[in-house]
C-alpha cells in the first residue's frame, strides 16, 4: 500500500463518504452538506485543539516575566532562550502550540477539495474514481449521481476564475472573515516596531491574501469551507474574548489596518479550526516592543 | 538584515504553501481516455501529449496522418472518438481554456481538415452517422444533428436533456436513441429530434444502448449498477428482467450467442440472459483475480472469434471463454490502466493503454505484434 493509498483510505474515503451521506441525507443539497460538514469538523477539532488554547493562555499570563528576563538578558541571547524555555516549561506553555491547528486542517482543506471534485465531477475520469471510493453501504447514491452542484446557479465544482462574474466575491468575503478572525486573535501590536509585532503585522494580512488566494484557485465549494468555518471561528471567539474584534472600523488607518492592531488587546487563546489562526508567536531576544511595557512597571516599583 | 529576513521567511513560506496548492487546483489535464476507432485499414486512435489524431496502418502500426484543429497546437484537449462516414472523419474536440468545441470533419486518409460545426460545451461521446447526418451530444445535454451535404445543423432539430451526454446515440429506423446523464433514455425521431419516448432508468448512464434488431430490445448498463432491458418501440422496461452488479456499469452491452456480456467497475465481466437477466454460470468472470486487487472494467466487452475481450483498470487485456480466461496481456507487470474499449479485426485485437500506447495482439493467442507510442511533449 503507498502512501497514495493510505491517503485515500485514511483521509479521502472518510471525508468523501461523509458528505455523500450528508447528501443524501439533506435532500440532495451538496452546499448544504458543506457546510454541516464544516460544522461537524468543528465540533470534532474542539477537544484536539483545547491544550493550545490553554497554552495560549498561559502565554498570556507568562508576558510580564517574559519581558523582565528580556532586560534582564538584553545583552546575554543565549541565556535569555534558555531562560525563556524554562519559564515555558514551569508554565506549561507550548511556544509552537498555533501550528498545530494549521497542521491539522491541511489534510482536511486538501481532502475536502478532492472530495468535492470526485463528488461533483464533471468529467469521465472524475466519475470513474467517484465510482472506486463510494462505501459499500451507501450504494443508495448510486442513482443520485451526478449529483447536484449547483448552488444559486453556481456550480461549486469550479474555480471563480473559471465562473467569473460574482462569484470573485466569494475570495474576498473568504479573505475578509480570514482577516477578521486573524485580528481577534492576534496580539496587538505595541506599535514600536518589534520583530514579533512585525512578524504578527505580516501574518495578519498575509494570511487572509493567502487563503483569499486558495480560493480564486479552488472550487467554490472549499470557499464554503473556509467561509463556515471562519463565521465559526469569529463567533467562538467573540464568546472567548469578547466582540470588540468585530469593530474594525473603529479607529481604523492605513497602519493600524496593516498593522493588527487597534485598541493594544491582550495575547488570546487559540481557537481551533479555523483557516486564519495564527497564534502569538513568543517573544525574542531583543524585543523592543516589550521595552515600554517594562519602563511603566520599573515606574510603578520606584513608586513603592 | 537578519531581522528583516526572519520576518519575512515565515511569510515566503505561506506564500510557497498557497502556491503549491494552487497548482494543485488548476484546471486538470485532460479528463478523458483515449480514443480509439477501426474504419477499413486505418486506426484512429487519439493519444498524445499534447492529444491529436494519429491515423495508423492497421497492418504495420506505422503513422500515415495526424489531424489536430488548425491553430491549436497547445491546450488542454478533450475528444470524442473518431467516427468515419460518407468518406469522411469525425470527431468532437474541445479545448477548455479557449472555450472551444465543436465537431470537426476531416479527410480520413490525410488528416486535412475540412470543415466544423460549433457545439456549446464538450463533445465526449463519440458522434453516430447515418444517412448523411452525424448526430452527437455534448456535456450540456443538447444533442445535434449535423447535415453532411450542407456542413451545417439539420433546421428545425433540437433536443436538450437535463444533463450531460455521455454516450454515443444509436441510429436506427429512423429513430435516435440517446441515453443521458440525466437517467433517461430518449428515443428521438431521426428528422426532427422529437421527444418519441423517454423512460428514467433510475441511474445515469455514459454508454451507449445496444439494439438488438432480433427481439427489438435495447439494453443498457448503467450507474445504478443495473442492465435495464426496454422495449425499443415504447421504451417500456421488459418485465422480469433484473440484473444487478457490485458497482456501476460504464460498459456498452455486448449481444453474442443468444446471451448478454456485461462488464461492471465491480472488476467482473457477466454473460446474462436475455430475457431475465439472470447470470449465467460459470459466469461471472472476476478480473480482479488477475490484478491481486480490485480492478476495474471500464471498457466494453468485444467479441474475437470465440472469446470475449476487456481490457482492466490494471492494465490487462484479457480473453475470456465459458468463464475461463484463455489469454491475458501483458505477460508481465502492466503499464498503463485501460479505459478504452479494444476494437477487433481479422484476427486482431488493438489496444490503447491510458499511457497513449497502441498495441495489437493476436486475438486467439493474445501475441503481441506493432506497438505504437506516441510523441510526448517535452
Amino acid at each position: 500500500m503507498g502512501i497514495t493509498d493510505i491517503w485515500t483510505v485514511i483521509i479521502l474515503r472518510p471525508m468523501l463518504n461523509a458528505l455523500l451521506w450528508l447528501y443524501s441525507t439533506l435532500g440532495g443539497q451538496f452546499w448544504l452538506a458543506i457546510i454541516i460538514f464544516t460544522v461537524v469538523v468543528r465540533v470534532i477539532m474542539t477537544p484536539l485543539m483545547l491544550p493550545q488554547q490553554r497554552s495560549a493562555k498561559k502565554m498570556q499570563q507568562v508576558q510580564p516575566r517574559l519581558q523582565e528576563l528580556q532586560k534582564k538578558y538584553a545583552k546575554d541571547r543565549e541565556k535569555l532562550a534558555q531562560e525563556q524555555m524554562k519559564l515555558y516549561k514551569e508554565a506549561g506553555v507550548n511556544p509552537m502550540g498555533g501550528c498545530l491547528p494549521m497542521l491539522v486542517q491541511f489534510p482536511i482543506w486538501i481532502g475536502l477539495y478532492q472530495s468535492i471534485i470526485q463528488a461533483l465531477g464533471h468529467q469521465p475520469l472524475q466519475l470513474l474514481n467517484l465510482s472506486q471510493n463510494i462505501y459499500p453501504f451507501l450504494q443508495g447514491i448510486w442513482a443520485a449521481v451526478p449529483l447536484n452542484r449547483f448552488f444559486l446557479g453556481m456550480d461549486l465544482s469550479l474555480t471563480p476564475q473559471q465562473l467569473g462574474g460574482l462569484t470573485y466575491a466569494l475570495p474576498i468575503f473568504v479573505a475578509f472573515t480570514s482577516w477578521l478572525q486573524t485580528k481577534m486573535i492576534t496580539p496587538a501590536a505595541s506599535g514600536d516596531g518589534g520583530q514579533a509585532a512585525g512578524m504578527n503585522q505580516s501574518m495578519t494580512m498575509m494570511m487572509p491574501l493567502m487563503f483569499g488566494f486558495f480560493s480564486l484557485s479552488f472550487s467554490t465549494g472549499l470557499s464554503f469551507y473556509f467561509i463556515v468555518s471562519n463565521v465559526i471561528g469569529i463567533i467562538t471567539q467573540g464568546f472567548i474574548s469578547g466582540w470588540e474584534g468585530l469593530l474594525f472600523w473603529k479607529n481604523m488607518s492605513l497602519s493600524r489596518l496593516l498593522g493588527g492592531g487597534g485598541r493594544p488587546r491582550p495575547a488570546t487563546s487559540q481557537q481551533a479550526g479555523g483557516p486564519s489562526q495564527v497564534q502569538a508567536r513568543p517573544p525574542a531576544g531583543n524585543e523592543r516592543g516589550m521595552q515600554s511595557g517594562s519602563k511603566k512597571r520599573k515606574k510603578r516599583r520606584r513608586k513603592r | 538584515m537578519i531581522k528583516s529576513n526572519s520576518r519575512l521567511l515565515p511569510v515566503l513560506g505561506l506564500l510557497l504553501v498557497g502556491v503549491l496548492l494552487a497548482g494543485c487546483g488548476a484546471t486538470p489535464v485532460a479528463e478523458n481516455w483515449p480514443g480509439l476507432t477501426l474504419e477499413g485499414n486505418t486506426l484512429y486512435v487519439i493519444s498524445g501529449l499534447p492529444q491529436r489524431v494519429y491515423l495508423l496502418d492497421v497492418e504495420t502500426g506505422m503513422q500515415r496522418a495526424t489531424f489536430l484543429p488548425q491553430g491549436m497546437e497547445n491546450g488542454i484537449f478533450y475528444w470524442s472518438p473518431v467516427t468515419v462516414g460518407d468518406d469522411t472523419a469525425f470527431v468532437g474536440f474541445g479545448d477548455a481554456k479557449r472555450g472551444v468545441s465543436g465537431l470537426y470533419a476531416f479527410d480520413p486518409e490525410t488528416g486535412q481538415e475540412l470543415w466544423h460545426v460549433p457545439a456549446d460545451d464538450l463533445i465526449l461521446p463519440a458522434p453516430a452517422y447515418a444517412d448523411g447526418v452525424v448526430y452527437f451530444g455534448d456535456s450540456g445535454g443538447r444533442v445535434y444533428a449535423v447535415d453532411v451535404e450542407t456542413r451545417s445543423l439539420k433546421p428545425g432539430w433540437a433536443f436538450e436533456a437535463d444533463e450531460a451526454i455521455w454516450a454515443s446515440p444509436v441510429v436506427e429506423d429512423q429513430r435516435v436513441y440517446v441515453a443521458g446523464m440525466d437517467h433517461n433514455v430518449y428515443a428521438l425521431g431521426a428528422e426532427t429530434g422529437e421527444v418519441i419516448w423517454s423512460t428514467d432508468v433510475g441511474g445515469a448512464m455514459a454508454a451507449p444502448p445496444r439494439l438488438d434488431a432480433e427481439t427489438g430490445l435495447l439494453y443498457v448498463g448503467a450507474f445504478d449498477g443495473r442492465v435495464h432491458a426496454l422495449q425499443a418501440d415504447t421504451g417500456e422496461p421488459v418485465d422480469g428482467f433484473d440484473f444487478k452488479a457490485e458497482n456501476w456499469i460504464w460498459s456498452e452491452v455486448l449481444v453474442a450467442e443468444d446471451r448478454l456480456y456485461t462488464a461492471s467497475l465491480d472488476g467482473r465481466l457477466y454473460a446474462l440472459d436475455t430475457q431475465t437477466g439472470a447470470t449465467l454460470a460459470p459466469y461471472p468472470f472476476d478480473t480482479s483475480a488477475l490484478a491481486g486487487a480490485e480492478s476495474a472494467i471500464r471498457t466494453s466487452p468485444v467479441q474475437a472469434g470465440e472469446n470475449v475481450i476487456v481490457g482492466t483498470e490494471a492494465g490487462r487485456v484479457v480473453a475470456v471463454r465459458e468463464g475461463q480466461q484463455q489469454w491475458t496481456w501483458p505477460s508481465g507487470l502492466p503499464e498503463s490502466p485501460i479505459y478504452t474499449t479494444p476494437v477487433v479485426a481479422e484476427g486482431r485485437v488493438y489496444v490503447v493503454l491510458m499511457n497513449g500506447q497502441v498495441q495489437s495482439l493476436d486475438a486467439s493467442t493474445g501475441a503481441p505484434g506493432w506497438a505504437f507510442v506516441p510523441p510526448q511533449a517535452d
